[in-house]
């Protein structure tokens, strides 16, 4: 068999890339298996190789408290924000709904730095509407990712989707229909990539989480956070820490699997 | 689409359920990640088993702890009992009036604070009479050194040829930088140090300052930093960065900077004294049974440039329940339990910890930690001591890279100090 | 005159608008109303009050601040530098990944692998694997007769090396969102060209570049206003320094804030940062338009 050159270009690229990001990540996976000690050697000694950094994680550090407030908190968020975010994003492509000010007025809520924001909203969630940790983190990351989300899939709803719907609507679908049975299916891949980086961006967000954390509702960035402290980063446990904190990737593969990996797109659905 | 959004839905709904809410009869605390703190933690189900309250520590980076704690205490009520408070925030809290006064329960109590090294209680307890805190863990800084290549008995003989002094620990300023000049070859270096803007590099010169002899401020809080100690201080500094250090001490935070002590790179680090413990720990180093502790040397022999700093505890006005909070306050600053806290590793704050035998059995480097103590000098703590903080670690960072002179750097420092000071009402 | 079926489409449209509007007001509508409000007081934490009003003050001493005026000259090279270089490794890799079939699923999970692990470990670990004498990085270098690279303690080296963690942690962000919008273009176009005999640079000039360019605008924008907001990875890596050739403006309002505990000069900053992304957005929206 024989490769044609373009298709050895276009692995050469890729795989230079994949490796460009694992490089490091195997240097952590490294870590995470020996003490301090060795992972600062230089030269570099295997050493001896132990799991025990991926044991402490859990008994010395709160990660499966952490990890679950982290996934739930993001979850919660995505199941918010998307079907609102996709709402809004399509009104605004299909039906110019509040026109250009709209749209720029609601990524706008988003330009000032957090920092300036998080105060008022910690007093008001404290104080007017007296909401736990974790349903506070998650409300506030909601009104951080909407925007964003619209305005990922502002652009997905225009140009073909229109004739498609235009068709059904023809035969009698409500303007609901055509959007839930014509639109949203035709748009996945955009929606879909806009879910995964909400749920990425809260999944990260740091300033909102710490203001308004308790104790049981530490997220896994606050919590690993912690691992630096004033005696030094404690840099096993959080290379461990680190490598299990990229688990929903695999969780969340069956979703991502059908749409984006696979690249469903509007020539393949025709 | 519905299929997909029903498990996230359900996984919401959990969410929401499992929101927390305080509890009347737990005592909530938010501490600092650092070793103290572990110690407190490890001593937490004794006092639960005891009083049957039920104790939540939350703890959080350093760096975080400050953005964290700051709209709590702008709140009517917040969500902790107890706080833990660092020297250089004390002015801010106080002038905002965001911490009780403990007077009244230690007098309700009975509770004695006469053993507390006084110039814990000066940095973090009591502010024009009224006690506000209780000193929790000191961090006085020291110099850090390497035993063995002191008493190696080559060294000793080249050293002696080489400036005709005898290699001992460092008495004076000059005889320390002669050292560090002297250990400097090839890879080993004389020295690391912690040149990362803002407070690594503010707390760390601080001790170059007061070892050239200098000072901040004089008595009517007008800036010294511009008198030819400080920006000899200055010059010191650079140097040691430059010429005696190794590659890339000017972003060093305390983790890089002590990862190459632990790793034998360096003769000696000037840092906090519970890194001496951490020079002893297996795990995370190399020169283990290796390593001394002293105090900064200074001007002249008996004199030390030792940077003074600590935590204190206190009882926030925000605080949900101040009584249960005095009483575990009471209880972890005992004796007997701060006597346990030490014993594990622990930074003391009361006399009577430092001279317990049991403490000094196990740990004989405690009484060089209690003179460093003894001897050390404090930042000035006023309501705008972290934005000094600030500038200074700016404009030494400036000179460091050679932005700037020494002299123009603290020239600008002690400019911002002097209308600071002057914003506080302090000036005379 | 509106017609009918406009009336209707409207309502359609603000009903399907409502929900997303309504959380946005109740969640963030009083704090921005609050930080807008605050920024034309002399606020402090220290006194939170609001009886001395200073009208547009804190606007004026931020705009004559000189560390200010640094900060956002900093900010603005940094933003274009990170945008510039995670747009075009971004796009590249977008297209190669789009254009492949096997071994999609695993350069997917590779990529995402860096976007999940958030900002402050991302900088302790590579301040762990660029430490100039005892991390991996100079050491391989060393191998091959470079270095010792002082990545961070060297203002220029300083910047350049935050830009590059940038880069390993957010391309990502941009493939991601690239890929979706080449996934979702139509093949007819494509086939057309190459019935015609187009070459492929061709297709990409004439049909892929003009149909991708809203979502290209987006992800620019969406990527900009990010990195405008930038503030953990400096906080880990470099506070600002040495000196303060990395000290970025959501850095410095975050020290006004926290540190100086200054609302309303912190607030001001906030809204004069406002008023410029805002007016580049409504400026890219339009551009974005008259596709």
């Amino acid at each position: 068999m024989r490769i044609k050159p373009a298709t050895l270009l276009r692995h050469g690229i890729l795989i230079a890339f994949s490796a460009a990001i694992l490089l490091p990540l195997l240097w952590v996976l490294r870590v995470s298996l020996t003490d301090k000690l060795t992972a600062y050697k230089i030269p570099p000694e295997i050493g001896h190789l132990s799991f025990d950094n991926f044991i402490e994680v859990f008994t010395r550090f709160d990660f499966s408290l952490w990890f679950a407030n982290s996934f739930g908190i993001a979850l919660a968020t995505t199941a918010i924000s998307l079907p609102a975010a996709t709402m809004m994003a399509y009104a605004a492509a299909r039906y110019r709904t509040g026109g250009a000010p709209l749209l720029v007025t609601v990524l706008a809520s988003q330009m000032l730095p957090p920092i300036v924001l998080v105060l008022p909203l910690f007093l008001l969630v404290t104080t007017m509407v007296p909401i736990g940790g974790r349903a506070a983190i998650t409300l506030a990351h909601v009104a951080v990712n909407l925007p964003f989300m619209a305005w990922m899939m502002v652009s997905f709803f225009e140009g073909e989707t229109k004739q498609l719907e235009e068709a059904a609507r023809a035969e009698g679908a409500t303007r609901w229909q055509a959007f839930r049975l014509i639109t949203v299916p035709v748009a996945m891949p955009g929606i879909l990539a806009a879910g995964l980086l909400g749920f990425i961006l809260s999944w990260n967000e740091f300033l909102y989480a710490l203001i308004l954390s308790t104790s049981k509702s530490q997220t896994l960035s606050v919590g690993l956070a912690s691992m630096e402290t004033q005696a030094g980063v404690n840099i096993a446990p959080l290379a461990a820490a680190t490598l299990l904190g990229l688990a929903p990737v695999l969780i969340l593969l069956p979703f991502l699997q059908k749409y984006l990996i696979k690249g469903l797109s509007l020539g393949a659905l025709k | 689409m519905i299929k997909l959004l029903k498990p996230l839905c359900a996984a919401l709904v959990s969410t929401t359920a499992l929101a927390s809410f305080a509890h009347a009869e737990t005592l909530t605390i938010l501490m600092e990640a650092v070793p103290d703190t572990e110690y407190v933690q490890a001593l937490v189900p004794e006092f639960e088993k005891e009083t049957g309250i039920d104790l939540e520590i939350e703890v959080v980076n350093y760096a975080e702890m400050h953005t964290k704690l700051v709209p709590q205490l702008v709140a009517r009520e917040g969500s902790y009992s107890l706080i833990v408070v660092d020297f250089y925030w004390v002015g801010e809290f106080f002038k905002a009036g965001w911490m009780m006064p403990l007077d009244d329960y230690i007098a309700k109590d009975g509770f004695d604070v006469s053993p507390y090294v006084p110039a814990m209680m000066d940095l973090v307890g009591a502010i024009d009479g009224t006690t506000y805190m209780l000193p929790f863990y000191n961090y006085a800084m020291g110099m850090l050194y390497r035993t063995d290549l002191l008493e190696d008995e080559a060294n000793k003989s080249a050293f002696k040829e080489a400036t005709g002094m005898d290699l001992k620990v460092p008495e004076t300023w000059d005889e320390y930088l002669k050292q560090v000049a002297f250990f400097t070859k090839g890879d080993m270096k004389g020295v690391v140090n912690q040149g990362l803007r803002p407070d690594p590099i503010a707390m760390e010169w601080s001790n170059y300052l007061f070892a050239n002899g200098g000072e901040y401020m004089d008595d009517t809080w007008t800036s010294t930093l511009t008198s030819d100690a400080a920006v000899k201080a200055l010059d010191d500094y650079k140097t040691n960065i430059d010429k005696y250090g190794p590659v890339g001490a000017a972003s060093f935070s305390f983790d890089e900077a002590f990862n190459v002590f632990a790793q034998g790179g360096a003769y000696s680090y000037i840092t906090y004294n519970f890194f001496r413990a951490a020079a002893d720990d297996p795990s995370s180093s190399q020169v283990v049974g290796k390593t001394g502790i002293a105090p900064v040397p200074g001007v002249e022999p008996g004199k030390t440039g030792s940077l003074n700093g600590a935590w204190g505890w206190a009882i926030p006005k925000s605080s949900p329940n101040p009584d249960l909070a005095w009483q575990f306050l009471k209880w972890v600053e005992s004796k007997d339990v701060a006597v346990k806290r030490a014993l594990q590793g622990g930074s003391p704050t009361r006399t009577d910890v430092f001279d317990d035998p049991a403490v000094l059995e196990k740990y004989p480097h405690m009484a060089d930690l209690k003179a460093l103590l003894l001897g050390s000098h404090n930042f000035p703590t006023f309501t705008y001591t972290p934005q000094f903080v600030e500038v200074l670690g700016r404009e030494l960072s400036l000179a460091v890279t050679g932005d700037k002179s020494s002299a123009d750097a603290l020239a600008a420092a002690a400019e911002e100090f002097n209308e600071l000071a002057e914003k506080d009402g302090l000036k005379k | 005159m509106q017609t009918r079926i406009e009336a209707a489409d409207q309502r359609f449209g603000w009903m399907l608008s409502a929900p997303g509007l309504m959380l946005l007001g109740a969640v963030i509508g009083f704090p921005i109303a609050w930080a807008l409000f605050t920024s034309l007081f002399d606020y402090t934490l220290i006194m939170p009050s609001y009886d001395n009003f200073v009208g547009l003050d804190n606007y004026v001493t931020a705009l004559g601040d000189k560390e200010f005026g640094h900060a956002a000259w900093v900010t603005l090279t940094f933003v274009a530098a990170i945008v510039v270089v995670e747009f075009s490794i971004g796009f590249l890799v977008a297209l190669m990944l789009n254009s492949t079939e096997r071994g999609r699923g695993i350069y997917y999970i590779i990529l995402l692998c860096p976007l999940l692990m958030n900002p402050v470990v991302v900088g302790l670990i590579w301040r762990m694997l660029l430490h100039p004498t005892l991390g991996i990085v100079n050491y391989l270098l060393g191998l091959v007769g470079l270095g010792p690279v002082n990545w961070l303690g060297d203002p220029t080296n300083a910047f350049i090396t935050v830009v590059l963690v940038d880069v390993w942690h957010q391309v990502s962000f941009m493939i991601v969102l690239l890929l979706a919008g080449l996934s979702a273009l139509p093949r007819e176009p494509y086939e057309a060209a190459r019935v015609e005999g187009a070459s492929t640079l061709q297709s990409f000039w004439h049909i892929t570049l003009p149909l991708m360019r809203p979502v290209i605008v987006v992800t620019l924008l969406i990527r900009v206003i990010f990195a405008i907001k930038t503030y953990d990875i400096i906080y880990i890596m470099t506070r600002g320094g040495p000196g303060d050739a990395t000290d970025l403006i959501s850095y410095f309002i975050y020290r006004r804030a926290f540190v100086g505990l200054n609302l309303g000069e912190a607030c001001a900053l906030a809204g004069l940062l406002l008023a410029v992304i805002v007016a580049m957005t409504a400026y890219l929206h339009r551009v974005m338009r008259k596709v």
